[in-house]
């Protein structure tokens, strides 16, 4: 591994630990997360009805008479763009660089969670059986991929043939 | 959802492998060696020889300590020769490191129930830095630790797809 690989991912876990500790601090949870997590909930409701279910949300609860969920942290997205965040920002890029990689990077990650809210629901509803594997493996997998994924695009596109391409 | 599949099959031997280096881990910090870590199933029940026997035996789902391994094997796939000899080799390494850091996750999960779920005997027996510490081991491990070891392991023993790309910038740099 080069050195400014090993440079990227210590970057990486200290800035990871920060925001972590950040977003973990009760203030920022009760003022910044929860009101952030009732919007996904608010949204997923809205596709859900669209969509012929009839759902009623409540804070971050989405429930109906067959089933409900309650979206706490690690299903709201936050988790993914908190790794997200902390590539982008520990890769060498210029600023405006990194925050059009943010911004466009924080809407996948939060469209992509809007389907895994409502497929969870579904899945809840329809094929409770399966909704163990798919809440705990598949879509939160899918999530945090889907940031990678995102990340090596992003970094091959502002810095092509240097750390992104591996060691 | 091939690696999905794996996972859950191998999962009830797995969490037993991980059972037992959590359970050695905390038995060299113990005197006397009273913790012992029972696998049934997917779930490991924690079981500590000082405690009344009729006493309940909390139980963690390991799985949700491990899942990050499909992560990793989703990340070496996007390999262009995934079943390439280096790479399978470097995957291998990545999940024997992993299995490592499954260990300290369910010894700090161990850890956090001990310090803040058994009620006044957590309290006599744990100050205030221990319930900080192994609460926010335990934490930050399932929200986003896990995810992020996944990805530093891939990142760090990836094969690198495109060293020649790199070699003309080299060699315009010696010109100079």
């Amino acid at each position: 591994m080069k050195r400014d690989q090993k440079l990227f991912l210590i970057k990486f876990f200290v800035a990871l630990i920060a925001m972590y500790l950040l977003v973990a601090w009760n203030p920022v949870n009760d003022h910044v997360i929860v009101p952030a997590t009732k919007g996904i909930a608010v949204v997923a409701g809205a596709m859900l009805h669209a969509i012929g279910q009839n759902v009623i949300v409540n804070g971050t609860t989405i429930a109906s008479s067959r089933f409900a969920v309650n979206i706490n942290n690690g299903c709201n997205g936050i988790e993914a763009m908190l790794i997200l965040l902390a590539a982008i920002g520990s890769f060498p890029a210029s600023m405006k660089s990194r925050l059009i990689g943010l911004g466009i990077g924080a809407l996948i990650v939060q469209l992509i969670n809007e389907v895994r809210i409502i497929s969870l629901y579904l899945i809840g509803a329809y094929r409770p059986s399966l909704f163990q594997i798919f809440h705990t493996a598949v879509w939160q997998v899918v999530v945090i991929l889907a940031a990678i994924i995102f990340f090596l695009q992003w970094s091959a596109r502002v810095a092509p043939n240097r750390l992104a391409n591996g060691s | 959802m091939i690696a999905v599949v794996i996972w859950a099959t191998v999962s009830p031997l797995y969490d037993r492998a991980v059972a037992a280096g959590a359970e050695e881990l905390m038995r060299l910090f113990e005197n006397p060696k009273v913790t012992h870590l029972n696998a049934n199933g997917t779930d490991v029940t924690v079981d500590r020889s000082d405690f009344d026997p009729r006493s309940p035996h909390p139980g963690l789902p390991v799985i949700d300590l491990t899942f990050n391994w499909v992560l990793l094997a989703a990340l070496f796939s996007i390999n262009p020769k995934p079943f390439s000899d280096r790479n399978m080799l470097r995957f291998g390494i990545a999940s024997v490191i992993m299995y490592v850091t499954h260990i300290f996750a369910l010894t700090a999960e161990v850890m956090s129930i001990y310090v803040l779920r058994l009620g006044a005997w957590s309290a006599a027996h744990y100050g205030a830095f221990a319930r900080n510490f192994w609460g926010v081991a335990n934490h930050s491990y399932r929200f986003v630790l896990m995810f992020a070891i996944a990805f530093a392991l891939w990142w760090a023993l990836r094969p690198a797809p495109v060293e020649e790309k790199a070699a003309p910038r080299q060699k315009k740099r010696r010109k100079r």
